[in-house]
């Protein structure tokens, strides 16, 4: 009889815990439903002092960088998925981890890139990311990725070749660079910006990382460029048939069997390129590929996580 | 004899903290670790391996923070409590003995605990990234400070339980413990005043002090960076210093305190 009762007082016990535990998950999304209108005002920044937060770490300062890089990134992707265009957190959230462990290299190039990119992809202050860099460098000297990123931004975002150039040309002395950085030191001094050069430094971006965020988002700058060449040159071969014919090209299609193309050429994204009536070429509508990226409107889909 | 009945004070204590349970906090340490392997590559970027070492530390840190300081409160005052301090006493044994015998017991407690984390965050490490790298082995120079933080902790601890309560004693230690890892702070506030008669106070309070900010090397180790051999010597030799000297203060409070 004991041996009856006792499986029947643990059930009892269980079933309780259960009854107690669903009340109270059903009480909190009541609390939560109430809160919601509350939490939805704008994030804020208790401590704006990254040197505050240091003093107050205890020792603990390296793993609260990575809170609060971590906290960067998620504000970061929830203001791209949110489709938010204010991004006033970012900059302090990046000098908090930066101050808590200069030697946090990841948070000075993304970083940078969360800094610098165009609104609606990013807080569209590449200054501020030049200064994160900057900061980077000189706690980091032997780091001479950063001075690629650099040259990068002065190249992408700010179209200051000049800068540009001297950024790869300061990256090049260190032993440890690879030898494309002086390359694009000449390469930027000789012709500026074009496309050759923006689609090798893209390339090295996809390449250097392994976040499937930032990996994406360089594969489509390199997709958005390619296309723009693609274009250029069919637009080239759309002019010298109008030349051998003195019509203009009516798709394509004739250009190929004029003997002009072997085929009719996809954009990367496996759209054909279609030929419009006013003679230029573009993309085919259903085609993901953007061609000027960064001014297009943000993913529909969580960019970063 | 004497070291012999040191030690036996020392694996008494030992005994008595894992009789306790102390270590059942490896259970909550392996759940952090396994968490912080499997949920921070998914939240954040290109931190996954920084991120599991610094929270292995914290954790090593803070968990044995606890137990020094939950443990070491009790150290002598349990055993009057309880009477069983006095049948010990009885014995051809000196109160030193009973202080060091205790303080190197607690020590021996957190050494295990230490270890043993130590080897959880190894095997997370190998979880996450599959092998290991020659600069992983930086990390053994974090653990150490750790432990040697710890033995100052211990030492504070000891030297409060000779004459105070449980409770204020681990309010005494905490507070020490939170001052200390201010000790540059308050030494630059010193000088910020530009009185020179401040200037000496505040540098007398910085000497005075344990400094426990000078062990924290987490961040350098989590970035392969290594920690200078002539850091690692003058941390030990000032651990040790300063251990001594709160060991030599309990030493003394507790041969003058009246048993009765």
């Amino acid at each position: 009889m004991t041996r009856l009762q006792h499986p029947l007082q643990l059930l009892g016990m269980v079933l309780l815990l259960l009854a107690a535990w669903g009340a109270s998950a059903l009480v909190q999304v009541r609390v939560d439903r109430e809160l919601a209108p509350e939490r939805e005002t704008p994030e804020t920044l208790w401590i704006t002092s990254g040197t505050t937060v240091r003093a107050l770490s205890l020792g603990h300062q390296a793993l609260l960088a990575d809170i609060y890089w971590t906290r960067a990134v998620q504000y970061y992707g929830s203001r791209l998925r949110d489709r938010k265009t204010d991004f006033s957190l970012l900059a302090p959230l990046l000098d908090i981890t930066v101050t808590l462990d200069p030697q946090l290299v990841v948070a000075y190039y993304w970083g940078s890139m969360f800094l610098s990119e165009k609104i609606p992809r990013g807080a569209g202050e590449p200054q501020k990311g030049i200064e994160l860099l900057r900061r980077g460098i000189a706690a980091n000297p032997d780091q001479w990725r950063l001075w690629h990123h650099l040259g990068f931004l002065y190249y992408w975002e700010l179209q200051d070749y000049e800068q540009a150039a001297k950024a790869y040309q300061e990256g090049a002395r260190n032993p440890d660079a690879r030898d494309w950085m002086r390359v694009m030191a000449a390469a930027i001094t000789e012709k500026g910006g074009n496309r050759e050069t923006s689609l090798f430094l893209w390339s090295q971006i996809y390449q250097s990382t392994e976040d499937p965020t930032v990996r994406a988002n360089a594969a489509r700058h390199i997709d958005g460029l390619t296309a723009e060449g693609d274009i250029a040159e069919l637009e080239r071969l759309a002019q010298q048939f109008r030349e051998q014919t003195g019509r203009s090209p009516a798709s394509i299609a004739e250009l190929v069997s004029q003997g002009l193309l072997a085929g009719i050429p996809a954009d990367p994204a496996g759209f054909p390129y279609r030929l419009q009536p006013d003679g230029t070429v573009g993309l085919d509508t259903a085609s993901t590929v953007e061609l000027d990226y960064d001014r297009a409107p943000a993913p529909p889909a969580p960019a970063a996580r | 004899m004497i070291a012999s009945q040191i030690l036996a004070i020392a694996r008494n204590t030992f005994r008595e903290a894992v009789r306790d349970r102390v270590l059942y906090n490896l259970v909550a340490f392996a759940v952090i670790m396994i968490a912080t392997a499997l949920l921070f590559g998914e939240i954040s970027i290109g931190i996954q391996k920084t991120i599991l070492i610094n929270i292995g530390l914290s954790s090593i840190s803070i968990f044995g923070l606890l137990i020094a300081i939950f443990l070491g409160i009790g150290l002598v005052y349990k055993e009057m409590d309880k009477r069983s301090l006095y049948p010990l006493l009885s014995k051809p044994i000196r109160r030193w003995q009973f202080v060091v015998g205790k303080f190197l017991g607690l020590n021996l407690t957190l050494l295990v605990n230490t270890v043993l984390m130590s080897l959880g965050l190894w095997a997370a490490l190998y979880y996450l990234t599959r092998s290991f790298q020659p600069e992983d082995v930086h990390i053994w120079t974090a653990i150490y400070f750790i432990l040697l933080q710890l033995c100052l902790v211990t030492a504070v601890c000891l030297f409060f339980s000779c004459f105070t309560t449980p409770i204020l004693a681990a309010i005494f230690t905490f507070l020490i413990y939170v001052v200390g890892s201010f000790a540059a702070d308050v030494r630059d506030f010193g000088r910020l005043t530009e009185n020179s008669a401040l200037e000496s106070l505040m540098s007398l309070i910085y000497y005075l002090l344990p400094n426990f900010s000078d062990f924290s090397v987490a961040g350098a180790v989590s970035h392969g960076r290594a920690v200078g051999g002539y850091l690692i010597v003058l941390n030990t030799a000032y651990a040790l210093s300063y251990s001594s000297l709160l060991l030599i203060a309990a030493v003394w409070i507790f041969s003058r305190r009246d048993l009765k």
